[in-house]
């Protein structure tokens, strides 16, 4: 018995370690460029540094993938579904980075450390998307939240930046330990933290009410995370407050580790959990909808605006994630590809045209296309694929969500998509005539225009066409998802 | 040794976790929001021990000494943002803090 309990928790191997590789890189990446700023404080150095660290784990994906699928110690996975988002991560997290540069280089003060905890962030999200075990969805959650904290107030002049880390400290620390205590819980019923055992042993539990207690604190915190009603109220507020770039990694990698983590975790639970939480998860995909695209029409603060699409955006990829099966985690997981690609577009255009203020007013926008078409093509590009018109990656990222619906039954789901995305129509042309209107009159456009960095003006070409063909050949990345969710969802 | 039943582990910690999500969303200053959080992490945290001990594994501490450092970590960052605020607003009220609406 005792040596089958020391065969079980068995040190870790070679072949482990080669798994864990990209991981690894990211993490030592970071302690690395904390020993360079500690030597030698330059914000060219640190952005280099950072970069070639992501890139690195980038390059350690395809070796790592051989060893896949493996479970490294109890704690973490490593299989088809985890490479596919540590590659989406890691490329979101690499384009945020390049966008922080030229970004930075507008503000006073010293940079260095931001991309120190970019790369903590990152590492944070890609524990998240291979962890299948309580205690590192624990330590994965924290350490992506922790440099968030960081990352959101990183701009101490701006009285609104440190507002928006504090709101976002006390909630997630608070949604934190509503996630905990429910870990807790459900390890004092099952004895266990393995998702997979946890699945199994459901089924023979004697207190099945604690059972459920415990996953919807756990619900909590995710959906805090997600940013989904009701625990949507930090977004707007974080949205506005945090300096652009780091609005576009909340809005991508922080959302994506998470829910590609929910969708893993479900996938343990197995099929009874999962119709338990029916009912509450379709309530809130539908709540998200309605709250996020209704208040969107109110606002006038761009940043604001994304803030509530991304509330409904996270509606819809309820509504894939509800449909269940391979085909609902095969759209959800191209409806987030997409999401994450159009996100980084919106955000990176904001960032580009921010200079000492953000460019965060619906005004700045005015004539925008006169002034620079480029930037106001591409930003025009990431309207129409949030709001879903056909050739974007949205277009096709809603189709198949609408697909896996129907496919599922989810009439009322699927019409509440359609009547929601009818409803974004509206702010997301009215942001795009702004930026066809006439500049305002006397010429005095208080708008500085921060010259374009090469690194920006490259990642944002680069997500453009990403787009564009997602939207238009969507074949390819299809394919790869099918691949990668029948790993988890056979 | 009579152990204590997981059942009043549970209770105690769902009480302090009660009382520590009662301080956040009624005190007013930022530095007991954050006294009040800790209170919230180390209710889940004595909720951790309870569950460990009923099954008689260290897994439970374990996550309680995980808990224990990330709330560390998490009140450092706090801190200073308190203290940043408190020089821009001259406040350590979250009310009169709170300038972003819409």
């Amino acid at each position: 018995m005792i040596q089958q309990e020391i065969n079980q928790d068995r040190a870790m191997t070679n072949e482990d370690l080669i798994a864990l590789s990209p991981l690894l890189t990211i993490a030592a990446t970071s302690v690395a460029l904390m020993l360079v700023i500690a030597f030698r404080r330059d914000r060219m150095t640190a952005l280099v540094c950072a970069l070639v660290g992501i890139a690195l784990a980038i390059a350690m994906l395809p070796v790592a993938a051989t060893r896949a699928p493996r479970q490294i110690t109890p704690l973490l996975i490593l299989d088809q579904y985890a490479i596919f988002y540590l590659g989406l991560l890691f490329v979101a997290g690499f384009v945020v980075a390049s966008l922080a540069h030229g970004y930075l280089c507008e503000h006073e003060g010293q940079p260095e450390e931001f991309y120190l905890a970019l790369l903590l962030a990152t590492s944070g999200g890609a524990a998240l998307v291979m962890s299948d075990h309580f205690a590192s969805f624990f330590l994965g959650l924290e350490l992506l939240s922790v440099s968030l904290y960081v990352l959101i107030a990183y701009p101490r002049a701006r009285a609104h930046s440190v507002e928006a880390g504090i709101k976002y400290l006390i909630l997630a620390a608070a949604s934190a330990a509503f996630l905990l205590f429910g870990m807790a819980l459900i390890y004092a019923e099952l004895g266990t933290m393995e998702f997979a055992r946890i699945g199994v042993e459901t089924a023979g539990a004697v207190r099945p009410e604690l059972l459920l207690i415990g996953q919807g604190m756990i619900f909590v915190g995710i959906g805090f995370k997600l940013a989904v009603v009701p625990f949507h109220v930090w977004a707007p507020d974080v949205y506005e407050g945090a300096p652009a770039p780091v609005t576009a990694f909340v809005a991508t990698v922080s959302k994506g580790a998470v829910f590609a983590l929910l969708v893993r975790y479900f996938a343990n639970l197995g099929s009874e959990s999962f119709n338990l939480f029916f009912p509450a998860l379709a309530v809130i995909a539908v709540a998200s909808m309605f709250v996020g695209n209704l208040l969107a029409l109110a606002q006038n603060n761009v940043k604001r605006i994304l803030a509530y699409s991304s509330i409904a955006h996270f509606g819809y990829l309820l509504v894939a994630f509800l449909a269940g099966g391979s085909l609902g985690a095969t759209a959800a997981a191209f409806y987030l590809v997409a999401y994450i690609v159009t996100s980084l577009m919106a955000f990176g255009v904001v960032t580009v045209l921010s200079d000492r203020r953000e460019a965060e007013e619906m005004e700045d926008y005015r004539g925008l296309f006169w002034r620079r078409p480029g930037i106001a093509t591409i930003f025009l590009a990431a309207l129409l694929s949030l709001g879903g018109i056909p050739l974007t990656a949205g277009f096709m990222g809603k189709f198949y969500v609408l697909v896996a619906g129907l496919g599922s039954a989810l009439w009322l789901l699927a019409l509440m998509l359609v009547v929601n995305t009818m409803i974004g129509f509206y702010y997301y042309l009215r942001l795009a005539f702004m930026m066809f209107r006439d500049a305002p009159e006397g010429g005095a456009v208080s708008f500085a225009t921060p010259s374009l960095s090469f690194m920006s003006a490259a990642a944002l070409a680069g997500l453009t066409l990403l787009m564009v063909w997602m939207g238009v050949y969507p074949g390819p990345i299809i394919n790869t998802i099918r691949t990668m969710v029948a790993g988890l969802i056979p | 040794m009579a152990s204590v039943p997981t059942e009043y582990g549970l209770l105690l910690a769902g009480a302090l976790f009660v009382l520590g999500l009662i301080g956040v969303l009624v005190r007013r200053n930022i530095v007991f929001i954050l006294m009040s959080l800790e209170i919230m992490l180390n209710a889940a945290g004595l909720a951790f021990v309870t569950a460990g001990a009923r099954w008689a594994q260290a897994d439970g501490q374990v996550m309680y000494l995980f808990i224990l450092s990330m709330a560390a970590a998490e009140v450092a960052v706090g801190l200073a943002l308190v203290l940043k605020l408190y020089h821009q607003f001259k406040t350590l009220d979250a009310d009169a803090a709170s300038r972003m609406h819409g």
